[in-house]
């Protein structure tokens, strides 16, 4: 039978008020868990970001250092995986200012200047590499040649499925720069795609 | 006339990935997608990209949840000592100013004896008598910069590990 969707909402707030509780206790077995479950999808937006796999890998650590440290931050209403990418998000953002790469200031506001981009040779091949399916080479190169912040929502919206909201929430941004973030994303791949084909 | 009509049928082809459609949207889509050559293959394309961008896999880096996990977890018990051990030395030097506050006449009583008996200065017993009062609080700020640079050190250590 299915599950009306009243009783579904109140599980899974359930869900959250539990997960919220052993966050807050610094529960070490809670952490194990959600490093397992989270670990794919995490490193995946990390790599789609910076395009610099030990960077990925460094920050990945550094965000569930900082989920146990701010971990009574999470207050239940949103879903943790929205949290959780918004947090290594802005990890993403402090070490490109500190390391003086092209700031991800642009990656919140694309029409501002430069966009974010990693060092492009590095990045590229580091992806590449990482990248494993061959059928799917075409879009792996067309992905690298488009600005990381359409990666990103890409990567959130047709990857990962998270709705325009939660979206919104990673970003930090209003829903109406998430939209149009994701039409000319999909218009920046498109395009990518045919000039590799040509 | 036409060409609106295909870029209509665009950009409802488009929000409906991005953001959904109304049925009456979607109904005059569908139409026109079965009628249009073009539009459906422009459709038809957008929806293999996407199907290949959500095929394309990343693969994991080895023990990455082990590493992170260990690093996680020393993290944890460094900060319990750090904190713990702020905690106590709280303790420490509220009861140690308690104590001087109390024990105050006293200890003037005993440096004014001593003055008379080994017939000091009484600028020699003042200073004594400062030193007797500052003394517990530079040992808790040597203390306090001790453990600092120990938890600096040991969060370097867990750093190194962790890689």
């Amino acid at each position: 039978m299915p599950r009306s969707p009243v009783l579904f909402t109140g599980l899974m707030t359930d869900e959250r008020q539990a997960l919220a509780a052993g966050l807050r206790r610094r529960d070490p077995e809670l952490l194990d868990r959600l490093i397992e479950q989270h670990q794919q999808r995490l490193y995946r937006y990390l790599l789609f970001l910076t395009g610099d796999p030990a960077l990925a890998e460094d920050l990945f650590q550094e965000t569930w250092i900082r989920v146990l440290e701010r971990g009574h931050q999470y207050n239940a209403k949103s879903k943790f995986e929205s949290w959780l990418l918004a947090i290594a998000r802005h990890l993403v953002i402090d070490i490109s200012r500190r390391k003086k790469f092209s700031s991800l200031d642009e990656l919140a506001d694309p029409e501002s200047g430069q966009p974010y981009e990693p060092s492009d040779d590095q990045a590229n091949t580091a992806l590449e590499l990482l990248v494993t399916r061959e059928n799917e080479r075409g879009v792996q190169l067309s992905l690298m040649k488009i600005p990381a912040y359409y990666r990103e929502v890409l990567l959130l919206r047709f990857h990962e499925e998270l709705g325009l909201e939660e979206i919104a929430a990673v970003l930090a941004s209003p829903l109406s720069t998430v939209k149009s973030r994701l039409y000319r994303g999909l218009e920046a791949l498109k395009t990518a795609l045919s000039e590799g084909a040509a | 006339m036409k060409e609106n009509v295909h870029a209509r049928a665009k950009e409802l082809f488009e929000r409906a990935l991005v953001e959904g459609l109304a049925s009456a949207d979607q109904t005059w889509l569908d139409a026109h997608l079965r009628e249009c050559q073009d539009c459906s293959g422009e459709a038809a394309r957008t929806q293999e990209l996407l199907r290949a961008f959500r095929g394309v896999t990343v693969s994991l880096p080895r023990d990455l949840a082990a590493r992170t996990q260990f690093r996680v977890r020393l993290h944890a018990s460094e900060t319990a000592q750090t904190s713990n051990g702020g905690a106590l030395l709280w303790v420490i030097t509220a009861a140690s100013w308690l104590l001087g506050v109390l024990s105050a006449p006293l200890v003037w009583r005993i440096f004014a004896w001593a003055g008379s008996e080994f017939k000091l200065p009484r600028l020699v017993l003042e200073v004594g008598f400062v030193l007797w009062w500052t003394i517990p609080a530079l040992v808790a700020v040597a203390m306090v910069l001790h453990q600092r640079s120990g938890a600096r050190g040991f969060a370097s250590a867990t750093e190194d590990v962790g890689r």
